[in-house]
C-alpha cells in the first residue's frame, strides 16, 4: 500500500459511548493509510477517542440524544489537523482543564493525554448547525 | 471487553479481554468492586486489553483505592504495551501496585 502524505477523511457518529468504538475504528483506518509509527498511531486514536468521549460526557452530559458529532481529519504537509463539531452545550473554555496530575483521584485525565499528545487544542464557535468546533493539531514527521 | 475470573486461596484473579473504554466501565466495576469489598486481594491480569483510555485508568484508580480503604491490594498483572503506555501516560506507575 503506498502511504499517503494528504489526507481528508470525515465521519458522523451517534453521540453516545457506545460510538467510541466505532471513532477508534475511523481513526486507525485513516492512519492506516499514514506512514507514521504504531505508537504515534495508537496516540492519535487515544486522542481522538478521548475528545470524542468528552463530547458524549460533557457536551451532552451523557444524555440520550439523536444528535450526530462529526470528527475530520485531514493531513495537509506534514500538518494534521483533527476537527469535532457537536451541537451539545457550549463548551466554556475556562472549565475545560486537566485535573493536577499529582492528584491521584478517578477522572480528569482524558483532557491531560490530549494535551500531552497533541501541540494544540483549540476551542471555536461551530459554525451553524454546529454549536462546538475543537480543533486538535500536530506536526507530523513522516 | 469479556472476563473471567479464577479464585486461588484469598486471591481473586480477574482476567479482562478486549478494549476498556466509557462504555464498559460500569460493567468493569460490578465486577471488581465486589471482589475488593469481599476483601479479596484481586489480580488484574491486563495481558489481554489491547486499548484502555482514561475512562478505564479511572477503574484501576478507583479499584486501588477502594482496596487501600479495605486494607488489601489490588495488582495489576501481565500488563500489555499498550495499557502499560496509558498508565505511564497519566504517571501512576508509581502509585499503582504493578506487579
Amino acid at each position: 500500500m503506498v502511504a499517503l502524505r494528504q489526507i481528508s477523511e470525515q465521519r458522523d457518529f451517534a453521540v453516545s459511548s457506545a460510538s467510541l468504538k466505532d471513532v477508534r475504528s475511523f481513526s486507525r483506518e485513516v492512519f492506516e493509510k499514514v506512514n507514521i509509527d504504531q505508537d504515534l498511531k495508537d496516540e492519535l486514536v487515544l486522542a481522538i477517542a478521548e475528545a470524542a468521549q468528552n463530547i458524549v460526557k460533557h457536551a451532552y452530559q451523557g444524555e440520550d440524544t439523536d444528535d450526530k458529532m462529526e470528527i475530520k481529519i485531514s493531513l495537509n504537509n506534514g500538518e494534521l489537523e483533527i476537527g469535532f463539531f457537536d451541537k451539545g452545550r457550549p463548551v466554556d473554555e475556562k472549565n475545560v482543564r486537566h485535573r493536577k496530575i499529582d492528584d491521584v483521584k478517578p477522572g480528569g485525565l482524558g483532557t491531560f493525554f490530549i494535551q500531552q499528545i497533541m501541540d494544540a487544542v483549540v476551542f471555536k464557535e461551530g459554525e451553524k448547525p454546529w454549536i462546538n468546533h475543537l480543533i486538535l493539531t500536530k506536526k507530523i514527521n513522516y | 471487553m469479556s472476563y473471567k475470573v479464577t479464585e486461588e486461596g484469598d486471591i481473586s484473579i480477574v482476567h479482562l479481554d478486549g478494549e476498556i473504554d466509557m462504555d464498559v466501565t460500569e460493567k468493569a466495576k460490578e465486577i471488581i468492586m465486589p471482589l475488593i469489598e469481599a476483601k479479596k486481594e484481586v489480580h488484574l491480569n491486563l495481558k489481554e486489553v489491547q486499548y484502555m483510555d482514561s475512562s478505564g485508568i479511572s477503574v484501576l484508580i478507583e479499584s486501588h483505592q477502594k482496596a487501600n480503604e479495605m486494607g488489601k491490594k489490588v495488582i495489576l498483572k501481565d500488563i500489555s504495551k499498550s495499557v502499560l503506555k496509558v498508565i505511564m501516560m497519566a504517571k501512576l506507575e508509581q502509585i499503582l501496585n504493578l506487579g
